[in-house]
């Protein structure tokens, strides 16, 4: 008989997702039938298993691009075996405090476009508002459809060393992973189906459904069934993929710009039997590639004309315009602010408190305590343009001052929160490996959040950033029903 | 459906269509040639078979010289069996909502296996079990597409750019025959009959010794073997008409009148006619007609009305070109 696979786990000074205590670890009992199930494989039982589930990956094309590679590579996303396992109760305030979260943006979103309520009340400065990168003039005074402008959120999550969630950023622009989220639920299905119904996990087929649901609630022609379309940069973009099964899911057209014309303030597709109008496009592109004629990018990716059919609300986009400026890191700073501003309500789930480089008070003490905290730039994503203080060099601290002094809007620092671990499988057997949290929030007529969200992991040693482009991985999120 | 979409579909099965006729070339030459050598007859087929391809110059520019290699691997040559089958998964890649998982499966898999490192080895110890397995996959490729998806406006456009890709790899394998600047040898005429997987169909037809004229005429002119110049040309008269809905007979676009004006002279010339004007004129003649209806199918369905006039779309057809 092997030794179990989670005999010697050692979970360490960190809140650990699965093991109580740090001396003589205990799993939960919401995660025995793991312990049990998949600590009792075999050595060549799990390499089946993972070789089964990579080779599906591969094989249904689950990849993602890496870019600066002329052929442009495929790479699977790595996936581990041990899921994640969130209790009824835990997931409930999450899911409560991700509602509050996504009406308090598109409220503040509201709000900044047209008169700023928020700016006079003195609740945010006008400065940072209109200094966002991500901020369009030309959006004040547009009604967007049903006055949502955030229709995907994905807000991450982390938890610190308690346990206690915490919002560490939002993405209100294109967030990405949703595919993942679905595929991963299907390998674990085949690969675990026993212990999958035994701990009566939550589903998230539905979301496809949603995501078309509140995609067609937008549509300026209420008389007839509205005509959707997913647009995308293209065959070379790294979320092709998650584009193609997104597209294939909720059966609607996956379009590039070439296959879009805007003919006198309306938007039509090609098609073999002439142009189709369109109502609703579900763009997977940034604002500033949608139209060239509009933003002034050589972009070849966009449609000419499209923003002037949106103006003019013949033509309906998800999400809407200018939503970036609540993925900026400084205003997200302010998000609990809003909540009690527009809801008069406290955070539910609480956020990293965060230094604003800006203010003279916070910029002397990020610059005097670098070493202990994590810089970040406030417009960048993908684990980029960040400092890790305690594991950087003095080299890199003071690059990052001078970049501060030089730039403070742009600059945000946050403590070092040593993010939650979850076991995984690695080269060494099982260890304890950072985690975070992306659920995907859909606003349309309805509020609807699938249980759980994407679990990234950081797959190398000690390291806390998980996206995928810097060595990380995903698991499976099982939110249980009882 | 989106043009776009048509266009991918039809590229998509045209390349797979192209890899297995290219591979059934190069596996029968492989093995006419050991024969030749056989014999001590020494003639060089692999640069007839290289002219029927168009593919002389890029032979002679390419980084590898061995004719075998060349047309099975090159990367820079559009119609090597590689070339197929990466270009085959890219159009299917912008359309894999429109495929069923199944033909996505079969095609990926033969895509990771022809760029894997130990390809090269694997094929130089078993050639044969590397020219199965990629007819296999385009057979198993046709199955799955007559079997696995809906048979709609885009299945039309995948059977199309078969049956346009087959006729176009017929009249090549016939053509060849008149680039040996001598009158072909029993051992010419069966490798022609064996690359378009004829043999034993023409011997149903012809018993006795083999001729030019029977084979020609077989490839031609049978009413209902697949492979056939004929039965090509009249599949994609059918789908054109189903595509545009316009009854038989008549014509509603420039691909329609181009198909019925080549079926009509493949229904009612015969082959002695066709002789008369010489072999290789008359294919030829189809084979550029042939191009002009995909050219036709292009302009009729994927770009509008004004773009083709217009040099701002310039970058599309040239995409179209280089495939052809």
């Amino acid at each position: 008989m092997n030794p179990n696979f989670f005999e010697n786990y050692q979970s360490g000074n960190f809140f650990d997702e699965m093991f109580a205590g740090s001396k003589k670890a205990k799993a939960y009992d919401f995660y025995q039938p793991i312990y049990d199930r998949i600590g009792d494989l075999s050595e060549s039982e799990f390499e089946q298993k993972k070789k089964q589930a990579d080779s599906s990956f591969l094989e249904h094309g689950v990849t993602f691009t890496v870019y600066g590679d002329d052929k442009g590579t495929e790479r699977i996303f790595p996936f581990d075996l041990i899921p994640r396992v969130i209790p009824d109760v835990e997931w409930q305030k999450v899911e409560q405090g991700l509602r509050q979260r996504i009406l308090a943006l598109n409220l503040f979103l509201n709000d900044v476009y047209h008169g700023g309520k928020i700016i006079s009340d003195g609740v945010i400065p006008e400065e940072v508002v209109k200094t966002s990168a991500h901020y369009r003039k030309e959006m004040i005074g547009f009604d967007v459809p049903q006055d949502i402008y955030v229709h995907v959120c994905g807000s991450d999550l982390i938890r610190d060393e308690n346990g206690e969630y915490l919002v560490l950023e939002d993405n209100a622009r294109c967030p990405s992973g949703a595919s993942y989220l679905l595929e991963n639920r299907e390998i674990m299905k085949k690969t675990f189906p026993r212990t999958y119904q035994k701990m009566s996990v939550r589903s998230v087929e539905e979301y496809p459904e949603f995501l078309l649901r509140s995609l067609e609630y937008l549509s300026p022609r209420k008389s007839q069934k509205p005509v959707c379309v997913l647009l995308t940069p293209g065959v070379y973009n790294s979320a092709y993929f998650e584009h193609t099964f997104l597209a294939r899911q909720m059966g609607i057209e996956i379009v590039e710009g070439k296959d879009l014309i805007a003919i006198d303030g309306f938007v039509f597709m090609r098609t073999t039997q002439g142009l189709v109008q369109v109502d609703v496009i579900y763009r997977r592109l940034d604002d500033e590639f949608l139209d060239p004629l509009f933003f002034s990018e050589e972009s070849l990716l966009g449609v000419s004309g499209l923003m002037d059919a949106y103006l003019k609300g013949n033509v309906a986009l998800a999400n809407g315009i200018g939503t970036g400026v609540v993925d900026d890191k400084v205003t997200y700073a302010y998000v609990p602010e809003m909540i009690r501003y527009y809801l008069g309500q406290e955070p539910i789930i609480e956020q990293v408190p965060t230094y604003l480089c800006w203010r003279d008070q916070d910029r002397k003490f990020v610059l005097e305590n670098l070493s202990e905290l994590v810089v970040k730039s406030a417009n960048e994503s993908g684990g980029y343009g960040m400092l890790i203080g305690n594991a950087s060099s003095q080299k890199e601290r003071d690059e990052f001052a001078a970049r501060i002094n030089e730039n403070p809007r742009d600059y945000i620092a946050q403590p070092i929160i040593s993010l939650s671990r979850h076991p995984t499988f690695c080269p060494e057997g099982v260890e304890g490996r950072h985690v975070d949290l992306r659920p995907f929030i859909l606003y349309g007529e309805d509020i609807e959040i699938v249980p759980g969200g994407l679990t990234r992991v950081a797959l190398k040693k000690n390291s806390l950033v998980v996206n995928s482009s810097q060595g990380g991985g995903s698991k499976d999120t099982w939110v249980l029903s009882k | 459906m989106l043009s776009r979409v048509a266009d991918n579909l039809y590229w998509m099965s045209r390349y797979v269509e192209r890899a297995e006729g290219v591979t059934r070339l190069v596996e029968v030459n492989r093995d006419t040639d050991l024969q030749f050598h056989a014999n001590e007859n020494r003639r060089d087929y692999w640069q007839s078979a290289l002219s029927a391809m168009c593919a002389v110059d890029d032979f002679s520019s390419d980084e590898i010289n061995d004719h075998e290699l060349f047309i099975l691997f090159s990367k820079n040559w559009s119609s090597s069996v590689l070339t197929c089958i990466n270009m085959a998964r890219e159009n299917a890649r912008m359309v894999r909502d429109q495929l069923s998982e199944e033909i996505w499966v079969e095609l990926n898999n033969l895509y990771l296996f022809l760029n894997s490192p130990t390809l090269p080895e694997q094929f130089r110890t078993d050639p044969e079990n590397f020219f199965r397995r990629i007819i296999r996959f385009s057979l198993v490729f046709q199955g799955l597409a007559d079997a696995t998806i809906h048979h709609d406006e885009g299945w039309r456009f995948m059977s199309l750019g078969k049956y346009l890709e087959r006729s176009d790899q017929t009249s090549r394998v016939l053509d060849t025959l008149t680039f040996l600047g001598e009158e072909p040898s029993r051992l010419d005429l069966i490798g022609a009959l064996r690359s378009c997987s004829a043999l034993s169909a023409y011997r149903r037809q012809y018993q006795g010794a083999l001729s030019l004229r029977n084979v020609a005429d077989f490839l031609l002119f049978s009413r209902d073997f697949p492979r056939s110049l004929r039965f090509a040309v009249s599949s994609i008269d059918t789908l054109l008409h189903e595509i545009s809905g316009v009854p038989s007979g008549n014509f509603s676009n420039e691909a329609e009148r181009l198909t019925g004006s080549a079926l009509a002279q493949l229904n009612f010339s015969g082959i002695e006619s066709l002789l008369a004007d010489g072999l290789h004129e008359s294919i030829d003649q189809l084979q550029r007609k042939l191009i002009e209806v995909g050219q036709s199918i292009f302009e009729t369905y994927v770009l509008l009305p004004f773009e083709i006039k217009n040099a701002g779309v310039a970058p599309m057809v040239q995409r179209q070109m280089q495939q052809q």
